[in-house]
């Protein structure tokens, strides 16, 4: 293939330019501006920043609550998408649309919300109550937080893929003799994985960098319910630019690992078909 | 048996898209549905395999009823036009599915995966991803992987749809080959005739989800049964003819029908002419017996083996008119498909006039061979040609409406009718006096009478009764005629105990309950029709055909 195509927009150079101009100048400056800002740091100042405890319970509780929240929205989001692409219902379009509604709310709104119900005397809350469960206040609101805000990331990533999951395929495998539970776990799961681990990678990093809501549920109690973003914000309350740049380059790390491992499953995936042909 | 369906019927949304279909297939036959977009055919073969359930009706294989039998049951292999593979599977494990499903043991899936890689001539391509193969191999694949469990049925649904010509060709005949070597039955769907007639041993032709004709290709082709048949495979030129004891007379000539239909009583019938059963030379005499009528050649094509023509007939040239094109076209034309030899002993250029003739003429057993509007004034009967209905029902059989003005209709028994015989089925408005005229016009010698009321449209359903044994037969035929061309459920109505006036009552009672209905009623008896027949015809909100048989 060439490199050089023709097409509708100016010419290679110019593109590229561009491309090279605009990632440079929104994303890679401020990220070089942020690890410079913590190499400033000395070694062992830096480590007492980025392995206090009270970071480290935050690390434990951004990364976890988002990992949860990201397997939630899979699990959940694949029954909603299904349920949008198969069925023809009265609403649907409706309920579509509603799906990007996280995506539009300003992430304050949908905290200030989700503690009016789930706090201790809340619409929902109330009734927790009685059964023991706190969720307000909570590493509970937290990922209760992060799944309302990273839900349309993981919807929208399996509504295409469900798309090409023609209903031809499940009559081809009942046809076959395949029960329901094993044409989806053969058949159709496979066919969807890609988009399952590519909804779990944008709702996981979607809710890693979520701040304004899950301040106003979580109650922010230092090694509880402290996220690290919100680690981030005091320190530069107290003026401390350092520190809040040293636990974001650790968060910066983090977050390119657990990406760079999910691409490259993706991409040992999409080997092993090709070596399966050979 | 292998494939035996009992009146199987699938509705959707109120309108049937399957609609009585009753058909028994043989062992080992490879049998086609042929039929456009739309007819039913997919849903029926969706319904054999399980995918569908019917809400009416039985489907059994090899004498066991599968009609509430999960699809995973049933044993059949289904192939899809576009192929349905799993595309992150390789070929291997694609065959190998249905056999992993039910656990057979690795050595025994491999062996059997080569027999059938061997059979769809795919060998060694076991480790191939489906976006690895062309189009054909991945419907030779999907072929093998249908076989695999050794279904007792094989269901093909348009499978060469998604491929070129060529391909298409090749495939088809591994699929012959494949399905004669396992002597499995086979049910292929497909709207292409050629197609039909290179595989079938039997094919079955549906329309508006009912099942018209099956039968060998060559006699479906040869010896249609319905207009929408012998249009439908391969060319025809349809007209109206007149049949007598002398034979079909058809312009000039009066030609032997290849079937000579039983009436011998002179009545207007549905013939069928083959594009290469008509013979052009430069004059009449030439021809002999068969000369129809002079025409003019309005165009010529040229494709290959053969030559087309298109020759526009001179009517009233030749002394009697040809009957004008079924579809009540004003100039008929004639399709003419001449061989090279025929081409060579007698060429022809455009705008040439030339002598027609016809070798064989084939003629329906349809009982509706066209209408007739008919009113006391001129414009009453055109404006009842226009009504919908009727235009609907005519263009669907493409047949014509003929407009008659009877000034007498209707004035008791002193008026005469016209010079000419009722021909075709004489349609009048309902309108208070209508059992009059009904009664007017079987008196005079029409045999089917449509009462139709101006605003009537095209019935759900179809409610069919005779009351008497006389007109039974013909009740029945006319009744399978129309519903052939209306997409309306039958109901029969049985007979009623009590005397005749009671049952029209019974039956304008029926036909009043619901919209959308329509009454064919079979009567052989005129005595006090008019009086009889008060309650249904005058003034009814429903069409209604009288069938008058004695």
């Amino acid at each position: 293939m060439s490199f050089r195509k023709p097409s509708v927009l100016p010419g290679f150079g110019l593109t590229f330019g561009f491309t090279t101009l605009f990632l440079s100048t929104i994303v890679l400056l401020p990220l070089a501006a942020l690890v410079l800002a913590a190499a400033s740091m000395h070694w062992s100042e830096f480590m007492a920043v980025v392995s206090s405890p009270r970071a480290l319970g935050s690390y434990r509780l951004s990364f976890g609550a988002s990992a949860l929240a990201a397997t939630i929205n899979v699990v959940f989001g694949f029954v909603l998408a299904w349920t949008l692409v198969r069925y023809e219902f009265p609403g649907r379009k409706l309920i579509d649309a509603l799906i990007d509604l996280p995506f539009a709310l300003p992430t304050a709104v949908s905290g200030i919300a989700l503690t009016t119900v789930f706090a201790q005397h809340g619409w929902i809350g109330r009734y927790l109550e009685p059964l023991g469960i706190k969720v307000a206040y909570t590493w509970l609101g937290v990922t209760l937080a992060l799944t309302l805000i990273s839900m349309p990331f993981a919807v929208r990533a399996l509504q295409p893929a469900l798309l090409e999951v023609q209903r031809d395929l499940e009559d081809a495998a009942e046809t076959l003799g395949a029960t329901r539970f094993y044409t989806f776990r053969r058949v159709i799961l496979p066919t969807v994985l890609p988009a399952l681990l590519t909804g779990f990678t944008l709702a996981f990093a979607r809710a890693v960098g979520e701040y304004g809501s899950v301040i106003f549920i979580a109650g922010n109690l230092p090694m509880k319910t402290e996220i690290t973003p919100l680690l981030i914000v005091i320190h530069l309350e107290q003026f401390d630019y350092r520190g809040a740049a040293a636990l974001g380059v650790v968060m910066l790390l983090i977050s390119f690992a657990v990406l760079l491992t999910i691409n490259l499953l993706q991409a040992w995936g999409r080997r092993r078909h090709v070596q399966a042909a050979h | 048996m292998s494939i035996t369906l009992d009146q199987v019927t699938k509705h959707y949304g109120g309108i049937p898209v399957v609609n009585d279909v009753s058909l028994d297939i043989g062992d080992g036959e490879f049998f086609v549905l042929l039929g456009p977009s739309g007819s039913g055919k997919s849903t029926l073969l969706r319904a054999i395999a399980g995918l569908t359930a019917v809400d009416h009706g039985r489907i059994a294989l090899h004498g066991r009823d599968v009609t509430h039998l999960a699809a995973r049951k049933r044993g059949v292999g289904l192939v899809f036009q576009n192929y349905s593979l799993f595309r992150h599977m390789t070929v291997a494990d694609n065959i190998e599915f249905a056999l992993r499903v039910r656990h057979v043991r690795a050595r025994v899936r491999r062996a059997r995966r080569q027999e059938l890689l061997r059979l769809v001539a795919l060998e060694g391509m076991d480790n191939r991803l489906p976006a690895q193969l062309s189009g054909g191999q991945q419907q030779r694949v999907a072929v093998a992987r249908a076989l695999a469990h050794k279904p007792e049925v094989l269901l093909l649904d348009e499978p060469f749809g998604a491929l070129d010509a060529k391909i298409r060709e090749e495939l088809r005949r591994t699929i012959r080959e494949v399905q004669r070597e396992l002597g499995i039955t086979t049910v292929l769907v497909t709207h292409d005739q050629e197609e039909a007639f290179a595989m079938a041993d039997r094919i079955g032709i549906m329309n508006l989800g009912r099942l018209l004709e099956s039968g060998a290709p060559h006699d479906l082709y040869s010896r249609p049964a319905t207009r929408f048949v012998a249009t439908f495979l391969g060319a025809a030129n349809v007209f109206l003819a007149r049949s007598s004891a002398a034979g079909i007379q058809l312009g000039a000539a009066t030609v032997a029908a290849a079937e000579r239909p039983p009436d011998t009583r002179e009545h207007e019938v549905v013939a069928v002419v083959r594009p290469e059963e008509v013979a052009v030379a430069a004059t009449g005499a030439e021809l002999g017996h068969g000369f129809v009528a002079q025409g003019v050649v309005d165009e010529l094509v040229f494709s290959g083996a053969l030559e087309r023509l298109r020759v526009r007939l001179e009517n009233g040239a030749a002394g009697t008119p040809l009957l004008a094109a079924a579809d009540g076209g004003a100039t008929p034309y004639l399709e003419v498909t001449r061989t090279q030899p025929e081409q060579r002993s007698f060429e022809v250029r455009a705008g040439q006039s030339v002598a027609i003739g016809v070798r064989r003429v084939h003629v329906l057993p349809t009982p509706l061979s066209s209408f007739a509007a008919c009113a006391a004034s001129a414009a009453d009967a055109e404006a009842l040609a226009h009504q919908p209905l009727l235009s609907e029902l005519a263009a669907r059989m493409k047949t014509r409406i003929a407009v008659r003005c009877e000034p007498q209709l209707g004035l008791g028994a002193a008026g005469p009718a016209g010079d000419a015989a009722f021909v075709g089925a004489t349609v009048i408005a309902s309108e208070t006096g209508a059992a009059q005229r009904a009664a007017w016009l079987l008196e005079r010698g029409a045999r089917e009478v449509l009462v139709l009321p101006a605003q009537a449209a095209m019935p759900q359903r179809v409610l069919i009764h005779w009351l008497d044994e006389a007109a039974r037969r013909a009740t029945l035929a006319v009744s399978e005629s129309v519903l052939r061309h209306v997409p309306a459920e039958a109901q029969y109505v049985g007979t009623l105990p009590a005397g005749t006036a009671e049952v029209a009552q019974d039956l304008a009672r029926r036909l009043a309950q619901a919209p959308g209905q329509m009454l064919i009623v079979g009567v052989s008896n005129l005595e006090r029709f008019a009086e009889r027949f008060h309650a249904l015809l005058d003034g009814g909100r429903w069409p209604l055909l009288i069938v008058y048989r004695t």
